[in-house]
């Protein structure tokens, strides 16, 4: 792993350190659960995403938003390893979780997907009955048969979808509506009891009702987790996030390669009110071009 | 016409003109040349099958238990088939004890664990040409391995050559369907399994196994009855064309390392026997041949139901 390469940074942005305010006094290891420090990720040869710093606090949730294409997924994926599944993917830089660097060599991506949960694009439900979606997370992980029950109870709670299905949990999960089935993969991964819930566009397959309950939903849970979401939606990231971090794409006009870079990252407040970087304002304000 | 006429009556003669179809001969041509292509497939097939079960027809009512269970002889009245179906009985619980789960693991092992590389993509193309290797050749790499190299294992020319030469003519073919099989298994369930923590194990034990389950069956029993049918690796491997001696028990382990016929010899051998009634003979160990292919088929239908209705 080679420490960032410090003629690579960009833009001004605001400095990794958090507002003691909204952290109390806690030293940074603490507070800050995911601590990304000049992140590089490569497909193969090709550069994706460039030097990304990206303290995420604990309890909060993070927005990543930005156009196509600007590599936010791609961070997203690597905050809980789930790039190791794609070939050719190198990713540089580090990725702290309370202090460990997840991509120390000692470190087993599948203890750290137990610990950083994730919510996909799709709902992706597993062809099985809800019952066993929700187990089959503790069950590998070696939870006691006996408490399946109630994991279940207050997981299906948690993700506010437990009175629609509390009499079908034998029923396969494939004849749940699309938000429901988005709530059930969220309940698989709470029922995980991990830190941190990485949300790739979970609400862009999902109609406007069923959006505005995995919203609320976000809301409750965040008392528990860690929330860091991938939205396109910059409404949405207005009104869940509590901090943001806008991506863009730098063209390269030689090669025409396109590499994400993150432009700005602060509080949700000041990035869609008084953004720092002009290409942010023009983001958020719908100029983009 | 029903309509009423609203608006002027040339305009909704002009309307009605250019609403007309009848523009696309090349079109209906077409159509019929695809039908006509399946209409003479079918009668084909059709005119094969009568022919063989008009012919056979007699022996099959008249003697099936007689001509089940006596041996080959040199009278077509007393001929049966037993030992032959026998010796198709071992091929098949060969191939399924040996290629099956073989070549599943060589598929799983290709799509889940190999890395993307080109050492990897030098083997699937290498097995897709094995799959394409005519059988005969098979016959001689089986003669080589099993009936001269692993003598002392196999006893030379006997049941067990001969079923592992059929178990190694299926197993690219198992292979690359088992493969196909996985390949279709939805991307986003592997990851629904990585994201909540599961190694590839048990992702690949827990849901993408189940999900390929009935592509992996259809194509492997399918299989298996294609080579059911297969003639030539088995005269290679040293099959006798007659009686191989009687021997009343249906399945007995000390068959395999015995000498043995099967039931596409049989088929051969009396096929080109002038004797009289050696022609309904053939024909009706063609239509048992036919049952025991159907009923590996059947069988594939019947679980890929069932595992399809689980997932």
């Amino acid at each position: 792993m080679s420490s960032e390469p410090a003629s690579a940074r960009t833009a001004p942005r605001p400095s990794v350190a958090i507002p003691s305010a909204e952290v109390g006094t806690e030293p940074q290891v603490t507070s800050t659960v995911l601590d990304v420090r000049g992140l590089h990720v490569y497909y193969d040869t090709f550069l994706a995403v460039k030097d990304v710093t990206l303290p995420v606090p604990h309890n909060k949730i993070v927005a990543l938003i930005g156009p196509s294409g600007c590599g936010k997924s791609t961070v997203l994926r690597c905050l809980n390893r789930m790039n190791d599944l794609i070939d050719g993917c190198r990713v540089t830089g580090q990725v702290g979780y309370h202090g460990v660097d997840l991509y120390d060599r000692r470190v087993d991506p599948v203890e750290v997907r137990r610990r950083i949960g994730m919510v996909f694009q799709k709902p992706n439900p597993f062809p099985k009955s809800i019952y066993d979606n929700i187990i089959f997370g503790p069950r590998i992980a070696g939870v006691p048969k006996s408490q399946f029950e109630e994991l279940v109870e207050s997981s299906l709670r948690k993700a506010a979808l437990w009175d629609e299905v509390k009499d079908r949990l034998k029923a396969s999960a494939l004849g749940l509506s699309g938000g429901q089935q988005q709530r059930l993969c969220i309940a698989r991964a709470i029922a995980c009891s991990p830190d941190v819930l990485l949300m790739d566009e979970p609400c862009s397959a999902l109609d406007p009702i069923a959006t505005g309950k995995i919203e609320d939903l976000m809301h409750e849970i965040k008392v528990d987790y860690t929330i860091v979401i991938v939205t396109h939606n910059m409404q949405q990231a207005a009104r869940v996030s509590d901090r943001t971090a806008f991506f863009t794409v730098d063209v390269n006009l030689d090669s025409d390669r396109r590499t994400g870079v993150l432009v700005e990252y602060d509080t949700t407040q000041k990035m869609f009110s008084n953004p720092s970087d002009e290409r942010t304002e023009n983001y958020v304000t719908g100029r983009f071009g | 016409m029903a309509l009423s006429t609203l608006g002027d009556s040339r305009t909704r003669e002009r309307v009605e003109a250019s609403l007309a179809g009848g523009r696309d001969a090349s079109g209906t041509a077409f159509k019929l040349v695809l039908q006509l292509s399946l209409v003479l497939t079918i009668v084909i097939l059709a005119v094969l099958l009568g022919q063989v079960i008009s012919l056979g027809w007699d022996t099959v009512a008249t003697r099936l238990g007689s001509f089940l269970t006596a041996e080959s002889r040199s009278r077509a009245a007393e001929a049966g088939v037993f030992q032959g179906l026998r010796g198709t009985l071992w091929i098949a619980l060969v191939v399924t004890v040996v290629a099956f789960p073989l070549g599943i693991a060589a598929a799983v092992y290709l799509e889940e664990y190999a890395p993307r590389n080109r050492v990897t993509a030098f083997i699937e193309l290498n097995i897709r040409n094995l799959a394409g290797v005519p059988s005969v050749v098979y016959g001689i790499l089986a003669y080589t391995l099993f009936v001269q190299a692993l003598k002392p294992v196999t006893g030379g020319k006997t049941a067990l050559s001969g079923a592992l030469a059929v178990a190694l003519l299926v197993l690219p073919v198992v292979i690359i369907t088992s493969a196909e099989a996985i390949r279709a298994v939805p991307s986003s369930l592997r990851e629904a399994g990585f994201g909540v923590g599961a190694t590839r194990w048990e992702v690949t034990r827990a849901h993408v196994l189940p999900y390929a389950a009935p592509g992996i069956l259809t194509g492997t029993l399918l299989s298996l009855g294609r080579a059911l049918g297969e003639a030539a690796p088995l005269i290679l491997v040293g099959a006798i064309p007659g009686s191989v001696g009687y021997d009343g028990a249906l399945l007995n382990p000390g068959q395999l390392r015995e000498q043995f016929t099967a039931m596409p010899i049989i088929i051969a051998s009396w096929s080109t026997n002038a004797r009289q009634g050696f022609d309904q003979a053939t024909a009706a160990a063609i239509v048992v041949l036919l049952v025991v292919v159907l009923i590996a088929n059947a069988s594939a239908i019947i679980l890929r139901n069932r595992f399809e209705k689980r997932r």
